[in-house]
This record gives structure tokens, C-alpha cells and sequence, in this order.
């Protein structure tokens, strides 16, 4: 009870200090504010991070495998990648019916920077995406308007397209797209669907693509025996991952007259991948953030020490007169690491204060002008809000133990007779 | 009657460079409820020391005191602290008022280190200021305050916690003659509601107001003597 009491009588005396010593609390405290920043800036672009992974984890299923000449998580060499024999169709076509295990596998060739008329625009840069009708069902396969093709018009190689969502703003920026038809490099398809909503800052390009019939993919772009295939395979279920992977692999390496001795020539990708490339960034955001941090700190315990010794000393004569009505050393070392922690305190909630209008202008303004920037969020995190609270009540107490230990020794009768 | 304050062969000795100046030497006092003493010296005698003692802001370097039968010449700072906060109240030449603070608060002060709630602090300063006729003042700052005035807002600091003795060094040392008689007619009629008082000062017409009159000279108790 009396040292609560204490302590909240210790705190109006900071208030009142602070308030009489406007700018020089202020300067005081810009090591802590900025240390602070560092803090919750940090904190909000790991969040905005976080929440990009999980969105392309979603969007390529978690209990995916993506059978593939290319290795998605960089750790091959990329020498050694590029000299891989492509997947061939008749191998991809082998891989799905030998399938046991898995739920459904879905083939896919992409074919870059296409040409596509539709009523007077002329769009080159279009990603096609020749795959089977099970696409429509894998998380990415979502249709928003229309519908995929179906088994029937895939294997007739009709053309029939499906337009990604950011397709329909090039070809069609003010019509409704379905029903219409588009000329794919010279052929004419019909536009059937257009698809969701997918982009993630890591995935952009997915909203650029184009769907049609792998049969009329292959006809339009050639390579029976030379386009690379790429076969997504869902397992359905997350504990059937490893026993899917292994059968993958172990027809895979027989389609491909792999030797015992010899190592895999294509890669096995999956969502964790994408988790591996974030954790990196994430690395280096923590490096330099908690650089900055540190020594953002540093500089601000030196600040606050030092006005706290000044404050001692202004303030020789007060501290005489509160031992002379009784208070104890520890009183008086209460009092001032309370007073120095609540300086760190009101800089942190400064800082907290700009840096959320700061995020919050960012996160409404920045996308408009850089697309790719859509990650980012609009709030800080609120567990790095209370990260930074204590951190700044922990701060204000180191830099406050000194001053405070010698005010709490200053002899009364000394501090008495101070002027 | 069991005196309020005993004092046997109390000596302090500060240590100057090589040398050893006795600021008291072997002073043995006894000071009893309800008494109006007033220590008297020269500058230099040892009054100032000889208070401090009292007041437990300081310990002699040997001798023991006794304030209400318990030893304190040899507690640590923390119990002296407590003491001080318990049984003295201090009064100042210069007021020692907290400058920021405004005239309850500085009443408070005593109440806040003694860990009582605030409802009850308000009451006990409101009353102590109403004593010493500061009633309409309380939430005047020092500075708003006169010098009689601000030694008023002392007293009722130094009243607040109901002390068993109220230290005075030169309550009026820096005063107009005129606030000085008003401050002394106060402790006069605090004696008077049964308060003891120990009052410092060199002036002979101020220690005349006391019951009692020690004097000092050199560390040492000159003579003693009732008016």
C-alpha cells in the first residue's frame, strides 16, 4: 500500500517535471522514441510478411506438391537446374495415372509473353496456362464469374480460354469478358470464365494468366517433346504428404531412368519453399532492425542517464527536504527510477502514437502507387505495442540506476544547506 | 516523569583533513513532554549539530539518545528515517518548501512517506493548515506565498503527523520582526495545546520565549535557565 502510494506520487512528480522541462525531456527521450520506432516498424513489416506467406500458402494449398524441371526454393544451382531434360508430356501424363495415393494431379504448361487481340486492344506479355479441367479443383482453380473448362471440351482441344483477374482489366477494361471471343496468337477462343482474385506479394502473377486446354496449349505452342510439364499433385491430406512424396518420387525416377546412384533431375517443390524464402527476409529485416535498435538504445539510456544526473542535481535540495519529513533511500531510488522510466514511457507512447498514423497513412497510400506493397498492414502489431512498453519501462530503469543510486546516498544535512 | 528525550555524553567529531574538530563534546541533556526549550549559542557552538542530532538527521560519533526510551544512536538510515517521519516535525529558516508544490501538497508530503491514503492526507493537511490560519492559502504555490506565510505552511508540514517534537532552527531568522512575532506567538500557543518544542536560535530575545534556555558555546553547555 505505501509503496504503491509511492510510486503513484513518483509518477505525478515525473509528470510535473517532464511538463516543466518540455524540450529537454524531449531530447532526451528521441534515443528511446526512435529505438521504439525501430521496434514496431519492425514488427509491422514482419506482420505484413507473415500475413503475404500465409496468403500464398493458401492460394498454392499446403498439402501441394509441384513436380517440376525448376526447384522453387533456390537451393540447387541454377546451372545444374537449367540442365535438366523438361518433363514431357507423355512422362507427365505417366507420373498422373500411376498415381495412388493422391487426390487428384493436375499437368500444366506456361507459355510467356503471349499475344492477344480482343474487340480493337492488342495486349503482348499474357501468361498462358495450358492444364486439364481438374484445375478447377485445386485452392488456385476458383472461378469468379463463368466456369472452367470441362473434361469434355479439354480433350476435344476446343478453345475455350479462362481469364485471369487482372487479364479482364487489359482485354476487356469496360465489357463483360464472357461469351466474347479473343484471338491467342492468331486462333480465336472463347472467353468462358474469368478467374478470382489470387495475387499475393509473392505470387503476382498468377492474376495474369490465362487458362485453356493443355491439347490446344500444345498445339498453339508446340514442344510435344521439349515443353516442360509441371504436375501438381494434391495429397488431400497433410499426413499423406510424405507417403504421396515418396510414390512421386519413386515413379518420377523410373519414368526418368534414374540409376540408384544417380540424383534426382527435377524437384519436388511445396509451399515450404515460399516459407523458407520469407524466412530469410525476415532474417535480414530482424538483422538491421535490431541493429538499429540496439544502438538506438544505447544512444538513448546515454541521453536519459545523463538529464537524470542533472535532475539529481538540480534537485539536492528537494531531496533533503523529503528525508528530512522521512522518506527513506529507497523512496528517493524509487522516485527517480520511477521518473526516468515514465520519461521512457511518454517517449514510447509518442512514438507508438506517430508511428501508427505513419503505418496507417503508408499501408492506405503506398499501394496505390506500388502495387507490390498491398502486404502491408494497416495497424501496428499489437503484440509489438506491448514489446516496446516494457522494453521502454526496462530501459528507463537501467538508464535511471545510476542517478537514482546517488540520489538516494545524498546526505540531508548536506542537501539541506544546498542553494 | 520519563523524559521525551535523553541525551548521555553525546559527542561529534568531524573529521577535517588530518585534524579532529569536536563539534559537541560529552553533552548530556534530558528534554521532558510538553517543555519550551530554547538552544542557544553563537555561530559555531554546536547548535546546529546538537539539533541535527535531535532530529535524527545525523548520529553522534559517541554517547546515546534516547527519544521516548528507545535507543536511536545506533539505527541505520532507514529506521532514523522513519523515526523522522513518526516523531519530528522540522521547521526552517529558509522554509525548505518543496517550490513546485503547492501549500497541501507540501503538508502532504510527511503523510505520503508515512503511507496514508489519500482521502485521509487531504483531511489531516487541510486541518493542519487550518491551525496555523493558512485556511484560505492551500492551493497557493511558495512563491504566491509571504515569508510569514511560507513558514506557516512549514509549521502545519511539520504538525501533520502529530511529532513528539517540533525542531525550529531560526524559525524567524528570516523574517520581518513582525511575521517573526506572529510565527513565535504560533509555537507559544502549540506549546500552549501541549506540543514540545525545541527551538535554535541565536537571539536572545526570540530564546526569552521558550520555558527553558540552554546555552552553548564551543560544543559545550554553558548554563541553563528557566524564564
Amino acid at each position: 500500500m505505501r509503496i504503491l502510494t509511492e510510486i503513484v506520487e513518483s509518477i505525478k512528480i515525473s509528470l510535473d517535471s517532464i511538463r516543466a522541462n518540455k524540450l529537454r525531456s524531449f531530447l532526451a527521450t528521441l534515443g528511446v522514441v526512435i529505438g521504439i520506432s525501430f521496434v514496431v516498424l519492425m514488427g509491422w513489416a514482419i506482420s505484413g510478411l507473415d500475413k503475404a506467406l500465409m496468403d500464398s500458402i493458401n492460394l498454392i494449398g499446403e498439402d501441394m506438391l509441384y513436380i517440376d524441371k525448376w526447384d522453387w526454393s533456390g537451393g540447387k544451382s541454377w546451372k545444374e537446374v537449367r540442365n535438366r531434360k523438361s518433363i514431357t508430356l507423355r512422362q507427365a501424363n505417366q507420373l498422373i495415372s500411376e498415381l495412388t495415393l493422391a487426390e487428384i494431379a493436375v499437368p500444366g504448361a506456361t507459355f510467356w509473353g503471349a499475344n492477344a487481340k480482343s474487340e480493337g486492344i492488342d495486349f503482348t506479355g499474357i501468361i498462358v496456362y495450358g492444364t486439364t479441367a481438374d484445375y478447377s479443383l485445386l485452392p488456385s482453380g476458383e472461378v469468379e464469374k463463368g466456369r472452367f473448362f470441362t473434361k469434355f471440351e479439354e480433350q476435344l482441344n476446343k478453345k475455350v480460354v479462362v481469364l485471369g483477374h487482372k487479364v479482364v482489366s487489359s482485354l476487356f477494361p469496360e465489357t463483360d469478358p464472357i461469351g466474347k471471343i479473343i484471338k491467342l496468337e492468331g486462333y480465336e477462343f472463347e472467353v468462358i470464365g474469368v478467374m478470382k482474385k489470387q495475387g499475393t506479394m509473392l505470387l503476382d502473377f498468377v492474376d495474369d494468366r490465362i487458362y485453356i486446354p493443355l491439347g490446344s496449349f500444345m498445339q498453339l505452342f508446340g514442344g510435344t517433346h521439349t515443353r516442360n510439364i509441371s504436375i501438381g499433385i494434391k495429397a488431400g491430406n497433410l499426413d499423406r504428404m510424405d507417403d504421396v512424396r515418396e510414390e512421386a518420387r519413386g515413379i518420377m525416377r523410373r519414368i526418368r531412368n534414374l540409376k540408384p546412384w544417380q540424383e534426382d533431375d527435377f524437384s519436388i517443390n511445396e509451399t515450404k519453399a515460399f516459407e523458407e524464402i520469407v524466412s530469410t527476409f525476415r532474417l535480414y529485416v530482424w538483422g538491421i532492425g535490431l541493429g538499429m535498435t540496439v544502438l538506438s538504445f544505447i544512444v538513448g539510456i546515454i541521453g536519459i542517464m545523463n538529464v537524470m544526473f542533472v535532475s539529481v542535481t538540480e534537485r539536492t535540495k528537494e531531496i533533503g527536504i523529503r528525508k528530512s519529513v522521512g522518506a527513506k533511500n529507497r523512496s528517493i531510488l524509487l522516485q527517480f527510477l520511477v521518473e526516468s522510466s515514465t520519461l521512457c514511457l511518454v517517449g514510447a507512447l509518442t512514438s507508438i502514437f506517430v508511428c501508427s498514423i505513419l503505418v496507417f497513412a503508408t499501408a492506405n497510400i503506398l499501394p496505390k502507387f506500388v502495387p507490390a506493397t498491398a502486404f502491408l498492414q494497416k495497424f501496428l502489431p499489437f503484440e509489438f505495442v506491448l514489446y516496446a512498453t516494457i522494453v521502454a519501462i526496462f530501459v528507463g530503469i537501467l538508464a535511471g540506476l545510476l542517478p537514482a543510486m546517488r540520489a538516494s546516498r545524498i546526505d540531508p544535512i548536506e542537501s539541506l544547506r544546498y542553494e | 516523569m520519563e523524559p521525551l528525550i535523553r541525551l548521555i555524553n553525546i559527542s561529534r567529531v568531524y573529521q577535517v583533513g588530518e585534524e579532529q574538530v569536536f563539534a559537541l563534546k560529552n553533552i548530556s541533556l534530558n528534554i521532558y513532554p510538553n517543555e519550551f526549550v530554547a538552544i542557544m549559542g553563537p555561530s559555531g557552538s554546536g547548535k546546529s549539530t546538537l539539533m541535527n542530532i535531535i532530529g535524527c538527521l545525523d548520529t553522534p560519533t559517541s554517547g546515546e539518545y534516547y527519544l521516548k526510551g528507545e535507543n536511536v544512536s545506533d539505527m541505520d538510515d532507514n529506521e532514523l528515517a522513519e523515526i523522522r517521519n513518526k516523531e519530528i516535525g522540522f521547521v526552517f529558516q529558509m522554509y525548505n518548501l518543496l517550490p513546485r508544490a503547492n501549500a497541501l501538497k507540501n503538508v502532504e508530503l510527511p503523510l505520503v512517506y508515512a503511507g496514508v491514503s489519500k482521502a485521509q492526507r487531504i483531511a489531516k493537511a487541510r486541518q493542519a493548515l487550518i491551525d496555523v490560519g493558512l485556511e484560505d492559502r492551500m492551493t497557493h504555490k511558495p512563491n504566491e506565498l509571504s515569508g510569514g506565510q511560507r513558514q506557516r505552511v512549514a509549521i502545519a508540514r511539520a504538525l501533520v503527523n502529530q511529532p513528539s517534537i517540533i525542531l525550529a532552527d531560526e524559525p524567524t531568522g528570516n523574517l520581518d520582526s513582525k511575521s517573526g512575532a506572529e510565527i513565535l506567538n504560533l509555537f507559544h500557543h502549540l506549546w500552549e495545546k501541549g506540543n514540545t518544542i525545541v527551538l535554535v536560535t541565536h537571539e536572545k530575545e526570540i530564546a526569552q520565549k521558550a520555558q527553558r534556555i540552554i546555552r552553548l558555546r564551543d560544543g559545550l553547555i554553558e548554563g541553563e535557565e528557566y524564564t
